[in-house]
C-alpha cells in the first residue's frame, strides 16, 4: 500500500506543487500582501496568454514535434484583428477572422511538417520569422488601441472585482484541453506518435492527418492566447508576444513534458505556470527587473531538461543491476533486451527479407 | 528543373546538387541587383554598396561560426545575445581606459563570447540538451546578463576612442575595413573546415552522428569544440558591431541571430548538418542584405524584410528536402534497372507441384 | 613428410596458420540458443563461405567476431592467442571487419574521406593532406581493379560502389578479415564480376574473407571452403570444391521433422485474396498469388528475397509500382495501413520491438491501438474496453503479465510478440499476414502461437507466413510460396514439401 501511495506522491506534480508552496512563502516574505485573496487571483493574469500558448504547445511537443512559431502567429491573429477592427468591423467578426487566421497559419505549419515531412524545427524557425514580419507589414509598427469594452474583459475584466476572467479562461482551457489530450482518442494517437511514429503508422493510426492537426491546433491557441493578451495589455502590437517564447517553452517543459514526444500531462503545464507566475511575480516584488528575471527562468528551463534526462539515465542504468540478477518492475528485462539487439542487428541487412 | 531532375543518374543528381546552390544564389543576386538597379536611384552607387558591405561584414563574421555549428546538426540561436554582450564589456572597457589597443579590446569580445560558446557546447553534449532549447534559453541569459553587466547604463560614442570608430569608418582600397575583417574571417574559416582535422570532423558528424562515433571520432568533444568557436567569433562580431553601432547598451543587436540563420541556411548549409561551404554563406549573406538594402532604397516597409528571411528560410529548407528525395527515388529506380536485368540475364528454374 | 621416387624428401607446403579459430563458441539470447558450440577455423588468404538458412546462426558469429555481442561460451584465437573482443573498436583494432548491405557511409563527402573519415592524413604542417589520401585511395583502388574517382560525392553513389568502398576503407586500415555479408544482393551481374575479381585480388594479398551467403552458385564459383551452419551449431567445414550445391542443401536442412505442429487439417474455401503482378522497383516484381479461406500459406525464401517488401507493400506501408488486389473480390488499393486494416487485412510487422509494439505503453493500450475507432464512440477514450479486450486476449494467449496495464517494455519478448498477436487479432482480419511471428521467440511461445495460428485458420481466419524456420513452414501451412530474388519461384503443396526442394527453390537450384 505505502508503495501505491509513494507512487502517487512522487510524481512531478507533486513537485511542482511543493516548489510553487515554495515560491509562495518566498514572496510573502518579500510583501504582505501576497498571501491576499485579491492578489492571488490575479497572480496569473498577466500569463495567462503564456499559458494558452503553452497548452497549444502541448499538444505538438507530445506528437514528437515542436512548434516555435506560436508567438509570431499571437502576433498575426492579433493585429488582423486590430485591423479589421479599425476599418469598421463587428468585434466579435473580427475575434472570429483572428482565430480563422491564427488556424490558417497553424495549418501551413500542419501542411509542412504533416504532409510534406520537413523537420518541424527548421520549418517553424522559418515561419517564425515570417509569420512576425506578416505581423509588422499587416500593422506597420504602430499599435491600435482602441477596443471595445466587452472584447477586453474577457483577458482584462473581473467578476465581483476579484475573480479575473482571465483565470477563467486559462483554467477552462486546461480543463477543455486536459480531456483532449487524456480522454480522447485524438490524444491516445498523440502519445502513440510522439512515442514511435512507425509503430503508431504500422497500427493504423492516421499519423499525418494527427500531425496536421496538432499544428491547426497549436495556432489556434495562439489566437485565443491573442485575445487574452489584448485583453490585459489594452492594446494589438505587432510585437506581441514577441520575448514570451522563453516563458512557453518553459512551461511546457517544466510541466513534466518530454521534449522529445511521447509524455507529459496538461495539469503539469497548468502547474508548471503557476510556478513561472509566482517565481516571476516573487521577483518583481524582490524588484529584480525582468531581463534579470529572464536569466532565472531559462537557468530554470536547462535545469528541467537537465533533470528529465538524468532521471531518463538512472532508469536505463538500473538496467546492469537487471543483468546482475537484481529484478526490478518496470524494468527491461535483459532477456527481452538482448533479444531486441538480437533482432537490431538481423535488421542491419533488413532492406529485403 | 525538377522534371530534369527526374531524369538525371544519381552521381548527375549529387553533383548538380552541390554546384546548384552556389549557382542559384548568384543568379539570384544577379536579379535582385538589376531589379534594384532599376526601380531605386541610389543602388548602384560605390556609398550604397559600401553600406551594404558594413552590413553583411558582422552577419559573415558571426555566420561563420553558426556554420559550424550546424554542419553538427546543432544549431546556436544565442548568438545575437552574446554579440550584444561582448559589445558592451569590449566597449565599455575602452571606455574607461581609453589608452587600450584595439587588439586587446578585440580579445577581450573574443574571450567573452569563448565562454559563452563553451557553455553552450556543454550543455548540448554534456547535459545533453537539445540544442533548440539550450540555446533557446542562453539566449535569454545572455541577454539578461547584458542587462546585469549594463545596469540601465550605455556606452555612447563620444566615450570611445576615435581609432575604435574609426573601424567602421575608414575604407582601406575602398572596401570597408569591418569587410576586410570579415573576409579574413571567412578564408580563414573555410581554411579550417578545409584543412584541419576537426574541421573535416564537423562535416562527418552532421552526415552520419553514428559512423562517426564508430569511426573513432570523438563527438562530443567536437561539438563544444564547434560552440566554442562559433561563441568566439559572436565575440569578435560584437566587438566589431560596437565600432558600428557605438551606441552600446543592453538591447544590442537584438534578433540579430536571425540574419545569422538565415544567411546560413539560405546559403546551403543542410539544416541536416553534413553539408555546406562558407562561400555559399557569404553569398547568402550578401543576397539577403542586397534585398534588404534594396527594400530601404525603395522605402518599403523593413518588415517586409523580416517576412522575407522567414519565408527563404522555409523555401531553402523545403528545396534541400526535395532534391533528398529525387536522388533516394533515382536510386531505388537504378536498383530496379538492376534487378530486372539480372532476372532477364537468368531466370531461375521455377518447380511447381500442385 | 612424404617421400617422392627419388627418395627426397618433399615439402608439402603446409596450410597457413589460422588467422581466427573458434572453439566451442555459444551464445543464448533468453533460452535460445542462437549459437551452440560452433568450432572452425579461418585462414588467411582464403574465401571462406558461411551458409546457412535465416536463423541458422551466421548473424550472431558476426556480432561476435566483430565485438558487439559477447559469447557466452567457448573462446576466440586470433592469431594463436586467445581473445576477448570486447567491443567494435578492439574488433577493429585485431583487423576484423563487416560489411553489410547498406554500407554505413557518410553521403555528404567524397570517397578518399570517407576511406580515411576520423583518420585524415596530415601533413607536417597537421593539416590534412588531400593529395596523400586521394593519391593512397586510388592507389588501392587500382589494386582492387575499381574505377572510381576519389574526389566523388559519395552520395550519388550506387550500392556497389559503396561496398566498393567499404572494402577500400577495410583495406586502408588494414583489416585481415574481412567479413562481407550477403553483399551481392543489389548488384547487376557485371558489378558481381566485379566484387568476385576484387574479392580474389584481396584474397591474394592475403587477406581473409568471411563470405556469407545463400546464393550457392556464387558460393562455388569464389568459395575455397565453406562452413554449413544448421540451428545453430556448426555441421561441416569442408574444401569448396568437395561439396556439390545439392550436398551443401541437404547439409543445410538436414534436420528430423521430429517437432509437432498442431496443425489440424482444415476445409480450405474458397479465394478470400488474389494478387496480381505486383511490383515495386527493386525489390520485387511481378507477384501473383491466390488465398484461400482457412488457408495457412507459407511464403519462404531467404533475406533479401522481397517477402517482407511485399506484406508491406499489400498492407499499404510502402507505396506500389504496379499491380492489383483483390479482398473478398473486390478490388483494393492498399494507400495506407488504416485503409487496409479497415478491408480486413492485419500485419504483423517482423521487428516487433521498434514496430510492432510502442514499448513505453501498457499491453492493453497497445493492444487496442488498432481498434481504437471501435472502442471510442464520439472520439472519447473508454478505458474500461480497453482493459476487458487486454484481458481478454491475456486469457486466450496465454500471455504472462501482472495486469493489463503492466507496460510491454517490461515483458518478455515471447509475450510481447503475444500483445502484438492481440493487437491484430482484436482487429478481426480476414487475411493476417505475419512476419516471422516466433523469431527470436522460447519454444513455449512457439506452441501457443502455432495453436493459436491453427485455430484460427480452422475458424476460417487466412494467414500468410512469413517464414524462414523450415520445420515451421512445413508443419504448419497447406501450400507453401518460395520467393527469390524479388519474384515467386516455386509453388509447394503440403504434400510434396520437402526442406530441401524448398530451400533448393529458394536458392535457385535443381532439387536433388
Amino acid at each position: 500500500m505505502t508503495r501505491v501511495l509513494l507512487r502517487l506522491v512522487l510524481r512531478w506534480e507533486t513537485l511542482l506543487i511543493v516548489a510553487i508552496v515554495g515560491g509562495g512563502i518566498w514572496s510573502a516574505t518579500l510583501s504582505e500582501f501576497f498571501f491576499t485573496r485579491i492578489n492571488l487571483l490575479d497572480l496569473a493574469t498577466p500569463y495567462v496568454f503564456i499559458g494558452l500558448l503553452a497548452f497549444g504547445l502541448t499538444f505538438v511537443v507530445i506528437a514528437g514535434e515542436i512548434d516555435i512559431s506560436v508567438t509570431s502567429i499571437l502576433a498575426v491573429s492579433v493585429v488582423s484583428f486590430a485591423q479589421l477592427l479599425d476599418h469598421g468591423v463587428n468585434v466579435w467578426l473580427a475575434t472570429a477572422a483572428g482565430l480563422g487566421v491564427a488556424a490558417a497559419l497553424g495549418l501551413v505549419n500542419g501542411l509542412l511538417v504533416g504532409v510534406l515531412n520537413l523537420p518541424s524545427l527548421a520549418v517553424t524557425l522559418g515561419t517564425l520569422a515570417a509569420f512576425q514580419g506578416l505581423a509588422f507589414v499587416i500593422l506597420s509598427g504602430e499599435g491600435v488601441a482602441e477596443f471595445p469594452q466587452r472584447y477586453l474583459s474577457i483577458g482584462g475584466g473581473y467578476s465581483k472585482q476579484e475573480l479575473p476572467h482571465a483565470l477563467v479562461l486559462l483554467v477552462a482551457a486546461a480543463f477543455v484541453l486536459g480531456l483532449l489530450l487524456h480522454a480522447t482518442r485524438f490524444g491516445r494517437y498523440l502519445f502513440a506518435i510522439g512515442s514511435n511514429r512507425e509503430a503508431a503508422h504500422l497500427s493504423g493510426v492516421p499519423a499525418s492527418r494527427v500531425r496536421v492537426t496538432v499544428f491547426v491546433i497549436s495556432g489556434l491557441m495562439a489566437g485565443i492566447a491573442g485575445i487574452a493578451y489584448v485583453g490585459f495589455f489594452g492594446s494589438a502590437r505587432a510585437d506581441a508576444a514577441q520575448g514570451s517564447l522563453l516563458d512557453v517553452v518553459t512551461a511546457v517543459v517544466l510541466g513534466g513534458v518530454n521534449i522529445f514526444g511521447g509524455a507529459g500531462t496538461m495539469v503539469g503545464v497548468f502547474l508548471a505556470l503557476i510556478l513561472v507566475a509566482v517565481l516571476r511575480n516573487g521577483m518583481q516584488l524582490a524588484n529584480v527587473g525582468g531581463d534579470t528575471q529572464n536569466i532565472v527562468i531559462g537557468v530554470l528551463l536547462l535545469a528541467a531538461i537537465a533533470a528529465g534526462n538524468l532521471g531518463r539515465a538512472i532508469q536505463d542504468g538500473s538496467i546492469s543491476l537487471a543483468r546482475l540478477g537484481i529484478r526490478r518492475r518496470g524494468v527491461i528485462r535483459s532477456d527481452a533486451k538482448e533479444a531486441a539487439i538480437a533482432m537490431s542487428v538481423e535488421s542491419q541487412t533488413p532492406k529485403g527479407r | 528543373m525538377i522534371a530534369e531532375l527526374r531524369g538525371l543518374k544519381p552521381q548527375q543528381i549529387a553533383a548538380a546538387a552541390f554546384r546548384l546552390r552556389e549557382i542559384g544564389l548568384v543568379i539570384a543576386l544577379g536579379a535582385a541587383v538589376v531589379f534594384f538597379a532599376i526601380r531605386a536611384p541610389n543602388f548602384l552607387t560605390v556609398g550604397n554598396w559600401q553600406d551594404i558591405a558594413r552590413d553583411v561584414a558582422i552577419v559573415v563574421v558571426v555566420a561563420v561560426g553558426e556554420t559550424m555549428v550546424v554542419l553538427t546538426r546543432n544549431i546556436d540561436l544565442s548568438v545575437a545575445s552574446i554579440v550584444g554582450l561582448s559589445a558592451y564589456i569590449s566597449a565599455d572597457y575602452l571606455a574607461s581606459h581609453p589608452g587600450t589597443a584595439l587588439g586587446v579590446a578585440a580579445l577581450i569580445a573574443v574571450g567573452v563570447g569563448t565562454v559563452l560558446g563553451f557553455v553552450n557546447g556543454l550543455l548540448v553534449v554534456v547535459a545533453r540538451i537539445p540544442a533548440i532549447i539550450a540555446t533557446l534559453a542562453t539566449l535569454a541569459i545572455y541577454r539578461g546578463l547584458s542587462f546585469q553587466v549594463t545596469a540601465g547604463d550605455q556606452v555612447s560614442a563620444f566615450q570611445l576612442p576615435d581609432r575604435f570608430l574609426d573601424l567602421a569608418a575608414s575604407k582601406p582600397l575602398g572596401l570597408p575595413t569591418l569587410a576586410w575583417f570579415a573576409f579574413a574571417v571567412a578564408i580563414a574559416g573555410s581554411a579550417v573546415l578545409r584543412w584541419t582535422r576537426w574541421g573535416r570532423d564537423f562535416y562527418a558528424i552532421g552526415s552520419n552522428p553514428e559512423a562517426a562515433r564508430f569511426a573513432g571520432i570523438p563527438v562530443g568533444r567536437r561539438i563544444i569544440l564547434a560552440f566554442t568557436i562559433c561563441g568566439a567569433l559572436s565575440g569578435l562580431g560584437g566587438f566589431l558591431w560596437a565600432s558600428r553601432f557605438p551606441n552600446v547598451d543592453a538591447v544590442a543587436a537584438t534578433d540579430f541571430e536571425l540574419d545569422v540563420i538565415t544567411a546560413v541556411v539560405i546559403g546551403g548549409v543542410n539544416v541536416f548538418g553534413g553539408s555546406g561551404t562558407i562561400f555559399g554563406v557569404v553569398l547568402g549573406a550578401v543576397l539577403v542584405a542586397t534585398i534588404q538594402d534594396g527594400f530601404t532604397l525603395l522605402r518599403l516597409s523593413e518588415f517586409w524584410k523580416m517576412f522575407f528571411n522567414g519565408a527563404a528560410i522555409v523555401v531553402a529548407v523545403t528545396i534541400d528536402a526535395l532534391v533528398t528525395r529525387r536522388l533516394q527515388d533515382a536510386l531505388r529506380r537504378r536498383r530496379a534497372e538492376v534487378l530486372a536485368a539480372r532476372h532477364a540475364a537468368a531466370p531461375p528454374r521455377p518447380e511447381a507441384a500442385p | 613428410m612424404a617421400v617422392d621416387d627419388d627418395n627426397r624428401v618433399r615439402r608439402t607446403p603446409s596450410p597457413p596458420a589460422p588467422l581466427v579459430e573458434l572453439h566451442g563458441v555459444s551464445r543464448s539470447y533468453g533460452g535460445v540458443r542462437a549459437v551452440d558450440g560452433v568450432s572452425f577455423s579461418v585462414r588467411p588468404g582464403t574465401v571462406h563461405a558461411l551458409v546457412g538458412e535465416n536463423g541458422a546462426g551466421k548473424s550472431t558469429l558476426v556480432k561476435i567476431l566483430t565485438g558487439i555481442v559477447q559469447l557466452d561460451e567457448g573462446e576466440l584465437v586470433i592469431d594463436g592467442e586467445s581473445r576477448r573482443v570486447g567491443d567494435a573498436q578492439t574488433a577493429h583494432r585485431l583487423g576484423i571487419v563487416a560489411m553489410y548491405q547498406e554500407p554505413t557511409v557518410f553521403q555528404d563527402l567524397t570517397v578518399a574521406e570517407n576511406v580515411f573519415a576520423g583518420r585524415h592524413i596530415r601533413t607536417r604542417l597537421g593539416t590534412v593532406d588531400w593529395r596523400a589520401m586521394r593519391r593512397e585511395t586510388a592507389r588501392i583502388l587500382g589494386e582492387l581493379g575499381v574505377e572510381i574517382d576519389p574526389d566523388t560525392p559519395v552520395r550519388g553513389l550506387g550500392v556497389a560502389d559503396r561496398q566498393l568502398l567499404e572494402i577500400t576503407k577495410a583495406l586502408s586500415s588494414s583489416a585481415r578479415l574481412l567479413i562481407m555479408d550477403e553483399p551481392t544482393a543489389a548488384l547487376s551481374s557485371h558489378e558481381v564480376e566485379n566484387l568476385f575479381a576484387t574479392i580474389r585480388r584481396l584474397r591474394d594479398r592475403g587477406v581473409a574473407v568471411l563470405y556469407i551467403s545463400h546464393r550457392l552458385e556464387e558460393v562455388g564459383e569464389l568459395a575455397d571452403i565453406v562452413t554449413i551452419l544448421r540451428d545453430g551449431r556448426h555441421i561441416e567445414t569442408r574444401a569448396a570444391n568437395e561439396l556439390s550445391q545439392g550436398e551443401i542443401i541437404r547439409l543445410m536442412v538436414g534436420r528430423s521433422l521430429d517437432q509437432l505442429f498442431p496443425k489440424e487439417d482444415v476445409e480450405v474455401g474458397d479465394v478470400v485474396f488474389k494478387a496480381e503482378g505486383l511490383s515495386r522497383g527493386g525489390l520485387f516484381a511481378d507477384v501473383s498469388f491466390e488465398l484461400h479461406r482457412g488457408e495457412i500459406v507459407a511464403l519462404a525464401g531467404f533475406v533479401g528475397s522481397g517477402r517482407t517488401e511485399v506484406a508491406r507493400a499489400i498492407f499499404g506501408v510502402d507505396p506500389l509500382d504496379e499491380g492489383q488486389l483483390w479482398i473478398e473480390g473486390r478490388p483494393f488499393r492498399p494507400r495506407s495501413p488504416r485503409r487496409a486494416l479497415r478491408r480486413g487485412l492485419a500485419y504483423l510487422p517482423e521487428d516487433r520491438i521498434h514496430q510492432g509494439l510502442i514499448q513505453p505503453m501498457s499491453i492493453s493500450r497497445n493492444a487496442s491501438m488498432a481498434v481504437l475507432p471501435g472502442l471510442t464512440p464520439g472520439g472519447i477514450l473508454r478505458p474500461w474496453r480497453e482493459t476487458a479486450l487486454a484481458r481478454r486476449f491475456m486469457e486466450q494467449l496465454r500471455i504472462k503479465a501482472s495486469s493489463p496495464s503492466q507496460i510491454v517494455q517490461s515483458l518478455s519478448g515471447g509475450n510481447q510478440q503475444k500483445v502484438v498477436l492481440s493487437k491484430w487479432l482484436a482487429a478481426e482480419p480476414r487475411v493476417l499476414l505475419l512476419d516471422e511471428p516466433t523469431h527470436g521467440v522460447d519454444v513455449g511461445t512457439k506452441a501457443d502461437v502455432h495453436r493459436e495460428i491453427s485455430r484460427l485458420a480452422a475458424q476460417g481466419l487466412t494467414i500468410l507466413l512469413i517464414s524462414s524456420e523450415l520445420p515451421e513452414v512445413l508443419g504448419m501451412s497447406d501450400r507453401i510460396l518460395v520467393m527469390r530474388e524479388g519474384r515467386l519461384v516455386a509453388e509447394l503443396s503440403r504434400a510434396d514439401a520437402t526442406q530441401e526442394r524448398v530451400i533448393a527453390a529458394a536458392a535457385g537450384v535443381a532439387a536433388a
